[in-house]
């Protein structure tokens, strides 16, 4: 860009675009930087927080890998969602805490993607009283399944099951990792001697750790209101 | 609030950062554009706040737009932080009459929490030497999976980079603010991009009800920035703004968030949740570049404390050094005199 820029620069400035750099980065320099500064996994599932707006249209990201790796794996965990469309429904009227739900396959893997209202060992807890079956049915086709079905038994270890798979949502904003990272392990200062520039090699590393995040908190059309909440107003019950 | 002797040392410590003296311009915000416009309330609005621009009807308004640096050169291609002060001409609209103000810029919080920050962040934060990287201290960076150091545009031989990077990684609750303003870049027109006004008022409600809010403005057409790779170029906006609105008015949507029990009211630093309520008070439409450049460009002096009754200032000791600091720099340069509000003659 600039006019005073040498071959070299300009060569400088484009390593990290070329293959070169990138496998050096991936296969030496990743890894290296994961041994000599590691990093935990932080956890999955909505930031713990007390207030009001933080505890409405939560989000759950759940990727379940499939025991069968084959289109007839994959087409019987589509199956078991399209067998249960009755029972998810009168779930999702009953328990009148979801805002939406879906079921996705992507490879080998079953995702359920949901936002509710509320705490989310309830509102597993619910859903387990209520649709425990689909749960069942789906679950036994996941790797880790078996040990937790039937869900209706295994009521508190199916809900630690669920959370682990839930994944780390990455917040909003870039430095909150930051925030995050130092939490888990358990520094609460508001000084440091830290380095900002650092910031990417820490997201290069939280994403070697956890592989599958969820980015951000989510985009909302309409924040800090509840499925119920927003059922009333348009006067359609619950 | 702030006394005046704080104010003082609060503009002098601004203009003792300028990387040249700019006598007569604004120390900050210092190249800026002005436009005229009206705001017309949504349907909405007066149910959350009763002051008089939120009434329904239309409200002319004055918009300066503006690059965030200090001082007399103009570098609109340059990553900057970006102005939007609005002033809401009330009453009847008569410019230098009764009115309330509106700053905003595109980052959405502060580095500093208070007055005593802020002077610490100008004596770390100062204009420094600046020289592109060399080329093996580059590659040591990328080695170490580090954020590059933005290669020095032409024509820019300091800069105050390295002292707020240095600030920051001192002192956590300027991360944010550091880290945002270092990608910021520059927009492709100043209608787009999204303006933050960063504070916490509180508005008052017909019931009585008061809330804590602050408020943004979004741009209809959608917020991009220039290709920052590309050279910059350094005089594009101002031309880019009257070519739009000649052809068509520009608008922006003026968003509400409501904050909660627990949120900071008085830290310009922390950002509330994305996952507040947010209301949509209004739209603004920007008609045409202001005739009169000297007086609506320049002259005009705003003031985060113009306010009218119905909002209030928060707490927030920033929002507090703001009041006096502007005044300073107001008489510093010649701009016009604070119009006392309705909620000043009090
Ligand atoms: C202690 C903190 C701050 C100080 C000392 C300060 C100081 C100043 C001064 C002296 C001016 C020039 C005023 C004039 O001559 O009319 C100015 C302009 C401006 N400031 Fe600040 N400022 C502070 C914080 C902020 C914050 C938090 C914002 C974000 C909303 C902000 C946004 C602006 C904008 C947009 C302008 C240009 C206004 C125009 O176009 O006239 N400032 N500031």
């Amino acid at each position: 860009m600039p006019s005073d820029e040498s071959w070299l620069d300009r060569f400088v400035s484009g390593l990290p675009e070329t293959r070169v750099f990138q496998r050096l980065a991936s296969w030496l320099l990743v890894p290296y930087w994961a041994w000599r500064t590691p990093v935990k996994p932080l956890p999955g599932g909505p930031h713990p927080s007390i207030q009001p707006g933080d505890n409405i249209q939560c989000m759950m990201n759940l990727i379940m890998p499939l025991k069968d790796k084959s289109p007839i794996g994959r087409a019987k965990a589509a199956l078991a969602i399209a067998q249960n469309k009755d029972a998810i429904y009168a779930g999702l009227d009953n328990v009148g805490t979801v805002h939406f739900a879906r079921f996705v396959i992507v490879g080998d893997n079953i995702c359920m993607f949901s936002v509710y209202d509320g705490d989310f060992t309830n509102y597993i807890r619910d859903f387990i009283a209520t649709i425990g079956g689909v749960f069942n049915a789906v679950v036994k086709l996941v790797e880790g399944g078996d040990a937790v079905t039937p869900c209706e038994h295994n009521v508190e270890a199916f809900i630690q099951w669920v959370h682990e798979r839930d994944l780390y949502q990455v917040p909003d904003t870039a430095t909150d990792l930051l925030r995050d990272q130092e939490a888990l392990n358990g520094d609460k200062a508001s000084f440091g001697h830290d380095d900002l520039r650092l910031l990417p090699r820490k997201v290069v590393l939280q994403l070697r750790a956890n592989a599958n995040v969820s980015l951000g908190s989510g985009y909302r059309a309409y924040p800090g209101f509840s499925a119920a909440q927003v059922r009333n107003q348009l006067g359609i019950g619950w | 609030m702030t006394g005046s002797s704080v104010a003082k040392q609060l503009v002098d410590a601004i203009i003792a950062n300028l990387p040249e003296p700019a006598p007569g311009l604004r120390p900050v915000h210092t190249m800026g554009v002005g436009v005229d416009g009206y705001f017309m309330a949504s349907d909405v609005a007066r149910n959350y706040c009763i002051a008089e621009h939120f009434r329904g009807h239309r409200v002319e308004v004055s918009v300066r737009f503006s690059n965030g640096f200090g001082g007399p050169k103009q570098h609109d291609g340059w990553s900057d932080v970006r102005g939007m002060a609005t002033r809401f001409h009330l009453q009847g609209g008569v410019k230098d009459g009764p009115a309330t103000d509106l700053i905003a810029t595109t980052l959405g919080e502060f580095f500093a929490r208070n007055v005593e920050d802020f002077f610490e962040f100008t004596k770390i934060a100062r204009q420094h030497p600046v020289q592109r990287e060399s080329p093996w201290r580059k590659i040591l960076d990328m080695l170490q999976l580090k954020e590059p150091v933005r290669d020095p545009y032409p024509k820019e031989t300091t800069n105050t980079d390295a002292g707020a990077l240095s600030y920051a990684n001192r002192y956590r609750f300027a991360q944010l603010a550091v880290f945002e303003a270092a990608q910021i870049g520059a927009p492709v027109s100043y209608t787009r991009a999204t303006y933050h006004a960063i504070h916490t008022f509180m508005v008052e409600d017909p019931h009585g009800v008061r809330r804590p809010v602050r408020f943004s403005w979004q741009p209809v057409a959608g917020v991009r920035t220039t290709d920052p790779t590309a050279t910059p170029v350094d005089k594009y906006l101002r031309h880019e703004l009257e070519e739009r609105l000649r052809r068509w008015p520009a608008r922006f949507m003026l968003m509400m968030t409501i904050g909660e029990a627990g949120d900071a009211l008085d830290d310009p630093t922390k950002p509330w949740s994305a996952r507040r309520v947010r209301v949509v008070m209004g739209t603004l439409t920007l008609t045409n570049l202001a005739k009169d450049q000297v007086a609506d460009g320049e002259r005009i002096s705003f003031n985060p404390w113009r306010l009218v009754p119905g909002i209030e200032p928060s707490g927030d000791p920033i929002l507090h050094a703001r009041r006096c600091a502007y005044e300073v720099s107001r008489e510093m340069r010649g701009g016009c005199p604070f119009i006392r509000s309705q909620a000043d003659a009090k």
